[in-house]
C-alpha cells in the first residue's frame, strides 16, 4: 500500500484544489448570493417545501401546502403582502356586530371559479360546512370551531329534543355547558351572553352604523334561530355521552327519554343571506375571527367538482380552483406548475404568468439552486445559523421578526416541576440573552412574541437572576443544613429535557444545559427523540421535567398564542389550566375597544407568566433569500406571500437592494 | 434448470410474507401516527381521522387487510397523500429511480470493467496504481459528500450543469446524480474485474489459448473476460436491484422524485401502506434479480449447471 501513496496524495491534492476553487468563487465580495439573471419567462420559481399531502385546501394545516393554496384558492380576505393582516379579497367589505360575535361579508359580484362559474355566498357556506364535516377529517377544522355549533357538528355531537314539548333542551337551563368543562368546583362567574345568542331586536341595534349607510341586512328565520338561546349538545358516542352526563345529574335526568338529534351541516352558523351576502354567527365574541379568513381552511372550493369526483377532485384533470392562478401540472415530489387564471376577477392586476413550486426540503440543495439562478426565492428558515455571517450582509437576504415563539414546556403534573418555585427557578437561571446572542435572535420575554402586535402591552416574565433561582430552589427543599441551595440535593434524574431531534434543537438544548450548569451547578439531562415519538410522549404528559416546542401564529392576533392554555389538553402540553384564565380571555374577546381588549389579554398573559408552565426562549426570525428582481414579496412575519402582487422586474435600476423588515414594531423603530 | 427456477420462485412467497409481516410490525411499534405532529389535533378531528382509516379496528383485522392487499398486489391508498394509491405512487416514482439507476449501472459497468481490465493487463504499472487509487477513493468517499462536491465544482463554480432537480430523460440534470451514484459501483467493479482477470489470465486455458496462436485481443475478449467477469456478474445483479429501487441519499441531495425519496418520507410520515408497498416492491426486485444472476451464471460459466 505504501507504494501507492504518491498517487493518493496527488488525487487528494487534485480534490482539494477543486474544493478550494469552489470556495474561492463564493467568497468573493458579492452583494448578492449567486446569479442575478431574471428568468426568461414571466414565471416565478419558488420552493413550497415537502410534498403537499393534498391540494384540497380544507384538509391540511401546514405551511408547505399553504404556500400553494394562496395561489390556487381565494378566500373572503387575503393576506396583506407586508403585514399579513386581512385585506378584502372575494369579500369587498364586511361588518362586525357590536360584540364581535357575528360577521356579515359582502361578496363582490365578479368572483369566478377557474371554470367560469360565479362564486356566491352559497359556495362559502358549502366550503365551511364541508371543512367542518367529520367525513372531511380536516386537520385545521378547529379554526372553524368559533362558529356556532361548528364544534358540535365536527365532533359528531347531538342535540336533545323533547318530543312532548317539541323543543330542544337549552344550555341556559343547565348550569354547565357541554356537561362539565368547568372543572375543579370553581364557581364560574357567568359572562353575559353574546349578542349572537340573544333574540334579534333590530339589526340596527346589533351592528354599529357604517359610514356608507348601507341598506340593513335582511333578518331571516335562520338568523333568528341562531339568535335564540344555545341548545345543549351531548357527545354522539354513547360511552363519552354517559361520561359527560355523569358529571351533571340534572342534565342526565333531563336527557333521559328524550330524542337525540345529530347536529348537521345545516345547523352551523353560516348563512347565505342572498347570493352575495354571507353571515357567520359565532359561539362567543371573537374579534380575531376576521384574521383567520385568509387561512386556506376558509378559501372557497367548487361544490359540483367535489361531488362529482370525490377524492380525485384535486387531480389536475378535474380540479377547479378559485385563486388568481389555476393548476397547470402536478408532478409529485418534483413540482407544481400554476398559471394565471384569466377567469379570476382581479386577473388584470396579476403580474406573473405563472409560478413553479418545487417540492424541496433539503436546505443546501435549495440554496445551491438559488445560487445557480434556478430558484428565485426560498421560504422561511432556509438560511442556517452557521451561514449567517456570510449571508446576512447580502442584499438579497430577507429577515423579519416572526409570529412564532420557541419555548420549553414544564410538565406541571409530575415530579419536581409540580412546584411553581422549581419552575420559576429553572426559568430565572437561564440566561436567555446569551442563548439569543448565540442564535442571532431576540430573547422571548413573554408568552406572545414581543413587537409583532402593534399596541399590545406585552407583560414581561422574570428576568435572569441565578441568585434568586437558588433561593427559590432552597425554599423548595433543595438545601443543605445551613439552608443554602445544594445542587447535590437536586435529583437530575427527575427533571430532564426532551426534544425532537429535528434541525438545531439538540445543539440549542446543549447550550441551555451548559447555561443551567453554570448558574445552578446542576446538569439537566437531554433526551433527544425522533419527532413522532416525541410528540406522542408530550401528548400523554409522560415526560419528566421539560419538553421543547414552538408555536407559529395561525392568524395575526396575540390570542393565537394565549389560546394554547385555554384547555388542559390539545396543544397546551403542560397540564397547567386555570378557569379564571379562560374567563379573562373570554372577557377580553367581548371587549369592543381594541386597546382595552389588548390590556385584558395582557393580564391573562401575565397569569401564565406567574404560573410559569413554560420557559420562554426566543422569538423566531424568518431568514430567507429573494433575488433582487423579484418585487412585491416582502419579509413579512408570516412568510406567506399573496402571489397576485408579486412580479419580476427586468430593469436593474428598479431592483430591490435590500428590503426592510416588515414586522411592525421593527419598522417603527 | 426449470425445476431450479420454479423452486426459487416458490421460495420468494414465504420470504415476502416474512418481510411484509416484519415491516408491518415495526411500523406498528413505532410511536406516533401519520397525523401526529407539532400541532396537536383537536380530539374530534383526531377521532374523525381514526374512523376514516379504520385505525381503531383490532390488529388482526388490520393485518389481514395488509396481507390481502399484498396478495392482490394492491397496497391500498396512502395515508398521507389524500386520494393517491400506493400503486400510483410506485408507478410514478419507479421510472425516475430506474432511469437514474440504469444510467449509473451502465456507467459503472463501462468504466469499472474497462479500468479493471486495464489495471489487470498492465499490472504494477502506473495505470494499475492510478486506477486502483481512484477505486479506493470511490469506495471511501460517501456519496453524500461526493454529490455536494460535484455540485460545488460543476454547478456552482463552473455553471456547466444544474445543481439539482429532475428535468426528465434525457437531460443534463441526470449527469451529476448518475456519476455520484455510480462512483462506489465503479470502484467495486474495477477491483472485482482486476482481481478476477488477474486470476484468469494466469490459468491454464489462457495459456492454451495463447499457445494455439490466438492474438492477445482475442485471448482477452473471448476467453479472459468470460471467466474474469464472473465475480462482477454476481455483484452486479443485486447492485442493479439496489440502484433502480431508489437511492435515498442521492435522490435527496439532488431533489429527484424517485422511490428513495418517497421511502424516506413515508417512514417519517408513518405512512404505513406506502412503507409496506415500497418494501414489498424492493424485496421482490432484489429476489428476482438474484434469481436472474443465478440463471446467468449457467450461461456464462460452462462449469456451472443446475
Amino acid at each position: 500500500m505504501t507504494r501507492n501513496s504518491p498517487c493518493v496524495a496527488a488525487a487528494l491534492i487534485l480534490a482539494l484544489s477543486l474544493i478550494s476553487a469552489g470556495c474561492a468563487a463564493s467568497a468573493k465580495n458579492q452583494i448578492f448570493f449567486g446569479k442575478t439573471d431574471p428568468p426568461r419567462d414571466n414565471v416565478l420559481r419558488y420552493v413550497s417545501g415537502s410534498e403537499p399531502e393534498t391540494l384540497d385546501p380544507q384538509i391540511p394545516d401546514l405551511q408547505n401546502e399553504a404556500r400553494i393554496f394562496v395561489a390556487l384558492y381565494e378566500g373572503l380576505a387575503e393576506y396583506d403582502p407586508k403585514t399579513g393582516e386581512p385585506v378584502p379579497a372575494l369579500a369587498e367589505s364586511w361588518e362586525v356586530n357590536k360584540d364581535s360575535s357575528e360577521f356579515v361579508f359582502h361578496l363582490r359580484h365578479t368572483g369566478r371559479f377557474s371554470n367560469g362559474d360565479p362564486i356566491t355566498a352559497r359556495d362559502f357556506v358549502y366550503t365551511i360546512r364541508r371543512g367542518l364535516s367529520p367525513e372531511t377529517a380536516s386537520r385545521s377544522a378547529s379554526l372553524g370551531h368559533a362558529i356556532k355549533y361548528a364544534q358540535a357538528y365536527n365532533s359528531g355531537g347531538q342535540f336533545v329534543f323533547d318530543p312532548d314539548s317539541k323543543t330542544f333542551l337549552l344550555e341556559k337551563d343547565f348550569g354547565e355547558d357541554e356537561g362539565g368543562t368547568t372543572k375543579g368546583g370553581v364557581a364560574a362567574r357567568r359572562p353575559p351572553p353574546p349578542l349572537s345568542s340573544l333574540p334579534v331586536t333590530s339589526i340596527g341595534d346589533e351592528y354599529p352604523p357604517t359610514p356608507e349607510n348601507k341598506t340593513p341586512i335582511a333578518d331571516t328565520p335562520f338568523h333568528q334561530l341562531m339568535h335564540s338561546a344555545a341548545r345543549i349538545v351531548v357527545p354522539g358516542d354513547p360511552k363519552k355521552r354517559n361520561q359527560a352526563l355523569d358529571g351533571n345529574p340534572k342534565l342526565k335526568a333531563a336527557v333521559a327519554g328524550k330524542k337525540l338529534v345529530p347536529v348537521e351541516a345545516k345547523d352551523i352558523g353560516v348563512e347565505a343571506v342572498d347570493d352575495y351576502t354571507l353571515r357567520i354567527s359565532l359561539v362567543k365574541p371573537a374579534p380575531y375571527f376576521i384574521g383567520m379568513m385568509p387561512h386556506h381552511f376558509f378559501r372557497v372550493v367548487h361544490q359540483r367538482t367535489i361531488e362529482q369526483f370525490g377524492h380525485a377532485w384535486t387531480d389536475p384533470k378535474h380540479i377547479v380552483t378559485s385563486g388568481c392562478f389555476r393548476m397547470e401540472a402536478w408532478k409529485p415530489y418534483d413540482r407544481i406548475v400554476v398559471a394565471r387564471d384569466p377567469m379570476n376577477w382581479d386577473a388584470q392586476n396579476v403580474r406573473l404568468d405563472g409560478i413553479v413550486f418545487y417540492m424541496l426540503t433539503d436546505i443546501p440543495t435549495m440554496l445551491n439552486l438559488y445560487k445557480a439562478g434556478e430558484l428565485d426565492a426560498t421560504y422561511n428558515h432556509t438560511v442556517p445559523p452557521a451561514w449567517l455571517e456570510s449571508m446576512a450582509t447580502m442584499k438579497d437576504f430577507m429577515d423579519a421578526r416572526e409570529t412564532a415563539t420557541d419555548y420549553y414546556r414544564f410538565n406541571t403534573t409530575k415530579g419536581p416541576t409540580i412546584d411553581v418555585r422549581v419552575r420559576k427557578a429553572l426559568n430565572m437561571a437561564l440566561d436567555k440573552q446569551a442563548l439569543a446572542d448565540w442564535r442571532h435572535v431576540q430573547p422571548l420575554i413573554g408568552v406572545t412574541p414581543q413587537g409583532v402586535f402593534p399596541g399590545y402591552p406585552q407583560p414581561q416574565g422574570d428576568v435572569f437572576d441565578p441568585e434568586k433561582a437558588k433561593r427559590l430552589l432552597a425554599e423548595a427543599g433543595y438545601r443543605d443544613a445551613a439552608g443554602n441551595f445544594d445542587p447535590a440535593k437536586f435529583s437530575a434524574a427527575e427533571v430532564e429535557l426532551i426534544t425532537n431531534s429535528d434541525g438545531s434543537n439538540i445543539p440549542f438544548a446543549e447550550f441551555n444545559q451548559a447555561l443551567w450548569k453554570r448558574s445552578l451547578g446542576i446538569t439537566i439531562q437531554i433526551r433527544p427523540m425522533e419527532s413522532k415519538t416525541f410528540h406522542a410522549e408530550v401528548a400523554k404528559l409522560d415526560y419528566k421535567g421539560m419538553s421543547r416546542t414552538g408555536w407559529g401564529a395561525d392568524y395575526m392576533d396575540p390570542f393565537t398564542f394565549l389560546d394554547l392554555y385555554s384547555t388542559p389538553t390539545g396543544n397546551n402540553g403542560t397540564g397547567w389550566w386555570d378557569p379564571r384564565y379562560v374567563e379573562l380571555l373570554d372577557e377580553a374577546n367581548r371587549t369592543i375597544d381594541h386597546q382595552r381588549r389588548y390590556e385584558i389579554l395582557a393580564q391573562a398573559e401575565q397569569m401564565v407568566l406567574d404560573a410559569q408552565p413554560i420557559i420562554p426562549l426566543v422569538v423566531g426570525t424568518t431568514r430567507w433569500m429573494k433575488k433582487p428582481y423579484v418585487k412585491g414579496m416582502y419579509p413579512n412575519p408570516l412568510t406567506l406571500h399573496s402571489w397576485k402582487w408579486v412580479y419580476i422586474e427586468r430593469d436593474p435600476a428598479k431592483w430591490d437592494y435590500g428590503v426592510p423588515n416588515m414586522t411592525v414594531s421593527d419598522r417603527l423603530r | 434448470m426449470l425445476r431450479f427456477i420454479i423452486r426459487r420462485v416458490v421460495i420468494i412467497i414465504p420470504m415476502l410474507f416474512m418481510v411484509i409481516s416484519l415491516t408491518w410490525g415495526l411500523v406498528r411499534i413505532a410511536p406516533g401516527n401519520f397525523y401526529s405532529g407539532e400541532k396537536k389535533l383537536a380530539p374530534a378531528v383526531e377521532q374523525n381521522l381514526r374512523d376514516k382509516y379504520g385505525l381503531d379496528k383490532p390488529w388482526y383485522v388490520q393485518y389481514r387487510k395488509v396481507l390481502w392487499n399484498m396478495a392482490r398486489f394492491d397496497f391500498g391508498d396512502s395515508l398521507k397523500y389524500e386520494g393517491q394509491s400506493v400503486n400510483q405512487i410506485l408507478f410514478r416514482a419507479l421510472p425516475v429511480s430506474a432511469v437514474l439507476g440504469l444510467s449509473a449501472y451502465l456507467l459503472a459497468l463501462l468504466v469499472g470493467i474497462t479500468t479493471g481490465t486495464l489495471a489487470a493487463l498492465r499490472q504494477n504499472t502506473w495505470i494499475d496504481y492510478a486506477s486502483m487509487t481512484l477505486a479506493m477513493l470511490g469506495i471511501s468517499i460517501p456519496n453524500f459528500m461526493l454529490g455536494p462536491l460535484l455540485v460545488l465544482v460543476f454547478a456552482l463554480t463552473l455553471f456547466w450543469l444544474p445543481p439539482a432537480l429532475w428535468q426528465g430523460f434525457p437531460s443534463r440534470s441526470i449527469i451529476l446524480p448518475a456519476i455520484t451514484l455510480s462512483a462506489l459501483y465503479i470502484a467495486y467493479i474495477a477491483r472485482l474485474t482486476r482481481s478476477g482477470m488477474l486470476e484468469v489470465m494466469r490459468s491454464d486455458y489462457i495459456r492454451t489459448a495463447r499457445a494455439k496462436g490466438l492474438s492477445e485481443s482475442q485471448v482477452v475478449w473471448r476467453h479472459g473476460l468470460r471467466g474474469g467477469l464472473l465475480p462482477v456478474v454476481s455483484f452486479s445483479g443485486p447492485a442493479l436491484a439496489f440502484l433502480i429501487t431508489g437511492t435515498v441519499v442521492v435522490e435527496r441531495v439532488f431533489a429527484l422524485p424517485g422511490l428513495g425519496n418517497y421511502f424516506i418520507n413515508a417512514c417519517f410520515n408513518r405512512d404505513e401502506p406506502l412503507i409496506i408497498g415500497i418494501v414489498a416492491f424492493i424485496a421482490v426486485t432484489i429476489l428476482v434479480f438474484n434469481l436472474l444472476v443465478d440463471i446467468a451464471y449457467g450461461f456464462i460459466d460452462p462449469r456451472i449447471s443446475y
